[in-house]
């Protein structure tokens, strides 16, 4: 039975690149349906599996310990497209196993969805799971924040492999306490970076104890409720960390970690949080030192995360917000440069991206420093040119343009800095409109 | 009340809408938070009262110290200040919020109705929501974003009738509640940001209460206007 399924699913692969389709999802739905939601188990992995998930970063770090094993010469195998779903994962495995099910790698290294971990990992035997962060993300599709961490709590509570934990989030490092038997508990923690606050700064989760109620207290937050917290009175918090980054200077832009300098090409508070938990899986598997090195100091994205455009002559950075965290970043990037900069946000609400739209009012936009122009776009165009407006904004300067390519052109016909921000289902289309703009007007896209 | 605990979806852009659009009419307004086991003010003394939504735990926790504050918020309602209540805050004025888990939290028992949470996490109501009210004297079309568990019943004076999404309980006719000093309701969104006739009808409210019977001065409310619309023609399209 399993090997008719194995190759019906192998089939299915076939003929999607028969006809030159990316065999994302498609194989995996179908197995799912066949074996009533089990599919994953479908597979033998002899292998130790590693699974990254969070809220932001799972890309990155994910991509990044796939190249710590892959230049130490290992063979591993990846979801690189972000297929994070079960049915996902179950289509990757379906391309690298033999007829009978067998799995054949030294490593998996899974991104995993924040609601797809208890699934996935009911079926296949994992070894070490990292979680990042939690916070407000398609909050519709989801369901709200606590269900999510208390499948994810869940699923610990019988976990007694590694986990690495973000200690710097209390919703992410409570899951260390979810099974006190387990000793491979690890926190990895970052001292506090030069735009470090005393108070909190953005809308969050989690201000209070998810133990004992009591409000949390902070040494300093990093961003939104990210930082070194601590419960007065059951003393959640109080952890040894297995990893520290200190030294943290943006403008370089360098840090520590484990007392080894790292100089590297993201500038963002966010890349040091998600490299420190890369340093962490580079620790407990042993990797080379100079291997952990070439993957920190030469990772950079392309996927309009802070990606650069020029618009004729106008220099423009594209940035990927899906939630308000992400956007309070790029405004934040935003007011640390100097002179005069415009904004182009297009918020969507398609069903990837939640169709709920009101984590716009979570972002701050009353820091706007200096911005002279807002024009906005998207499915959701008008909630967002609102929602700036309401903070005060004045609402003559701001430019509603529903339509991507119209956006761009009222974007770029003015001189100076501009800004982007898109949400998920936005970010290719604006890549694509910028890109359109550029060849049509002249300028540089970011490769 | 609870700003700080109880602002899921962004209810707490709702606040930031009302100063704004008393800001630009020179109406002078202050906005003070009560956060759990603060000193309980004397609520009588304010215009408006605002509870948001939030996460079961975050009920929880706070629906101890709202029994503390009943007598308090009940003053109040009695002498006429406004409740505005989204979601959570709405659920926990009635006589008591059932969970996911069968806990009976109880509620402040103001009003004559009760929620039930679904045995299911799983069963919410997720979804753009569409309600026609009269509350103004003219029909009015809102539009929010629903997302709740909690089914509400027995509500006689609902706010609206749903044209589009669930309401009150999963797939049913009404939504909210309303007094003319009261309005409870699920949609976030936030709320006010596409209905500017819900805050003005709150701020005519309250000055009224302090002898003005002026017509508030009307706003430029192209792009709230437009975003209702766009929303609309998508969501009742037939």
């Amino acid at each position: 039975m399993n090997r008719i399924l194995i190759l019906t699913g192998k089939a299915v692969v076939g003929i999607l690149r028969l006809f030159r389709r990316n065999a994302g999802n498609l194989p995996g739905i179908i197995l799912w349906h066949l074996t009533k939601g089990k599919a994953c188990s479908m597979f033998r992995v002899d292998c130790p599996i590693i699974a990254v998930t969070g809220t932001n970063g799972k890309t990155s770090v994910t991509n990044c310990i796939a190249q710590l094993f892959e230049q130490s010469g290992k063979k591993i195998i990846i979801n690189r497209e972000g297929n994070n779903l079960d049915t996902g994962i179950c289509s990757l495995l379906l391309r690298y196993c033999d007829s009978s099910g067998k799995v054949d790698a030294d490593y998996l290294i899974l991104e995993t969805d924040e609601s797809h971990v208890p699934v996935v990992y009911s079926q296949l035997k994992l070894e070490t799971l990292i979680v990042l962060d939690f916070f407000r993300d398609q909050l519709d599709r989801n369901g709200e924040m606590e269900t999510l961490i208390q499948k994810i709590n869940g699923f610990c509570k019988t976990f007694e492999g590694n986990l690495i934990l973000n200690g710097d989030d209390p919703n992410t490092a409570r899951l260390g306490r979810a099974n006190p038997a387990n000793k491979n508990v690890k926190y990895f923690h970052a001292e506090p970076y030069a735009f470090a606050t005393d108070t909190i700064y953005e809308a969050s989760e989690g201000r209070f104890c998810p133990f004992c109620g009591s409000s949390l207290e902070y040494d300093y937050y990093q961003y939104s409720h990210i930082g070194r917290f601590r419960c007065p009175k059951c003393g959640f918090g109080d952890y040894k960390p297995y990893i520290t980054a200190s030294g943290i200077d943006l403008d370089k832009p360098v840090f520590t970690a484990d007392g080894h300098e790292y100089s590297t090409k993201l500038n963002s508070i966010y890349n040091v949080y998600n490299m420190t938990a890369v340093v962490a899986a580079a620790k407990l598997y042993g990797i080379e030192q100079s291997v952990t090195d070439s993957v920190i100091n030469n990772y950079t994205v392309n996927n309009g995360r802070m990606e650069k455009f020029i618009l004729g002559d106008r220099e423009t950075t594209l940035n990927l917000a899906k939630n308000p965290v992400g956007a309070n970043m790029t405004l934040r990037v935003m007011n640390e440069q100097n002179g005069e900069k415009e904004l182009l946000f297009v918020l969507n609400d398609n069903v990837a991206d939640g169709l709920d739209v009101s984590w716009i009012w979570d972002i701050n936009f009353t820091i706007f420093e200096r911005v002279t122009r807002v024009v906005t776009s998207g499915t959701r165009a008008y909630d967002i040119a609102v929602r700036i407006k309401c903070s005060g904004y004045p609402a003559e300067k701001i430019t509603v343009r529903p339509e991507l390519d119209d956006a761009v052109e009222e974007l770029a016909k003015t001189p100076g800095r501009k800004f982007v921000i898109a949400n998920y289902t936005a970010v290719q289309p604006t890549r694509s409109a910028l890109k359109r703009y550029i060849a049509k007007h002249g300028g540089e896209c970011g490769e | 009340m609870y700003g700080d605990m109880l602002d899921l979806y962004g209810d707490s852009g709702n606040m930031e809408i009302i100063q704004y659009r008393c800001r630009m009419r020179g109406i002078d307004c202050t906005v003070d938070g009560y956060s759990l086991g603060s000193e309980i003010p004397d609520l009588s003394k304010y215009d408006l009262i605002y509870i948001g939504g939030g996460a079961d735990l975050e009920q929880q926790h706070i629906s101890a110290d709202l029994l503390r504050c009943r007598d308090s918020i009940k003053a109040a309602y009695e002498s006429g200040v406004f409740l505005f209540l989204i979601c959570g805050g709405y659920q926990l004025m009635f006589k008591y919020y059932r969970d996911a888990d069968g806990n009976d939290i109880p509620g402040l028992g103001l009003f004559d109705y009760c929620t039930v949470a679904p045995s299911s996490r799983k069963m919410r109501c997720i979804s753009n929501i569409v309600v026609r009210t009269h509350f103004t004297g003219k029909e009015v079309d809102i539009v929010g974003f629903e997302n709740h568990g909690g089914q509400t019943q027995g509500v006689r004076t609902p706010l609206g009738e749903v044209l589009f999404g669930n309401g009150n309980c999963s797939r049913s006719k009404y939504e909210g509640y309303f007094e003319k000093n009261v309005i409870a309701t699920y949609m976030h969104g936030p709320c006010l940001s596409k209905n500017p006739e819900i805050s003005d009808y709150m701020i005519s409210y309250c000055l009224k209460r302090h002898g003005s019977d002026d017509e508030l001065a009307p706003l430029d409310d192209r792009l709230e206007n437009e975003c209702r619309q766009v929303m609309l023609d998508r969501l009742l399209k037939k």
